[in-house]
């Protein structure tokens, strides 16, 4: 049952993987690109991490800081991402 | 197990080639962000199937010095263009 439930967290993530950076490739500006890559890439990468972590809880003290560090990196590199091309453009 | 890591890998393919694609230094640059990230990932990943902590532990620091270094190299990159605008 468990281990039925990793599988689905971890089918979860790699599809949202996919969905997100399947916007790389269109001609959108960068913001929508940034914006769908950083929410579906960060919430992907922690339903995979999360899946791993039911398979095997002893490995927990690791897997919850890499789930941290998760999320605030990525909500932080978005942000200073967005800052700097934004700025970067403003002359044109 | 194996089915896992080639959808992985599959999905990593995406983001190469976009920075192969694209000339831009920010489209360059998400890119490589997202690569960062699915591979940090990978190898977390790989190291749970195989129950082995060393590599756990080096996707960990991947996952956290890694984007810290991405975001000071967007500053430097900004910091390069506001000089070569001025």
């Amino acid at each position: 049952m468990i281990d039925l439930l990793s599988y689905i967290c971890l089918g979860i993530g790699i599809v949202f993987w996919f969905w997100g950076t399947s916007h790389l490739l269109g001609r959108r500006s960068i913001l929508f690109k940034l914006h769908s890559l950083s929410v579906a890439d960060t919430l992907g990468s922690m339903s995979i991490i999360f899946g791993l972590l039911l398979k095997i809880p002893s490995e927990w003290p690791l897997l919850i800081l890499a789930i941290i560090s998760l999320a605030i990196w990525n909500t932080v590199l978005g942000y200073v991402l967005a800052y700097c091309s934004s700025s970067g453009d403003s002359y044109e | 197990m194996n089915l896992v890591l080639i959808a992985m890998i599959l999905a990593l393919l995406i983001p190469t080639y976009a920075a192969w694609r694209d000339d831009e230094v920010w489209q360059r640059m998400l890119a490589f962000a997202s690569i960062a990230t699915k591979t940090a990932i990978m190898a977390l990943v790989v190291s749970v199937f195989r129950d082995d902590w060393m590599i756990g532990i080096v996707a960990v620091i991947i996952l956290s010095v890694g984007n810290a270094a991405l975001m000071l190299l967007a500053h430097v990159i900004k910091r390069m263009q506001d000089v070569s605008n001025s």
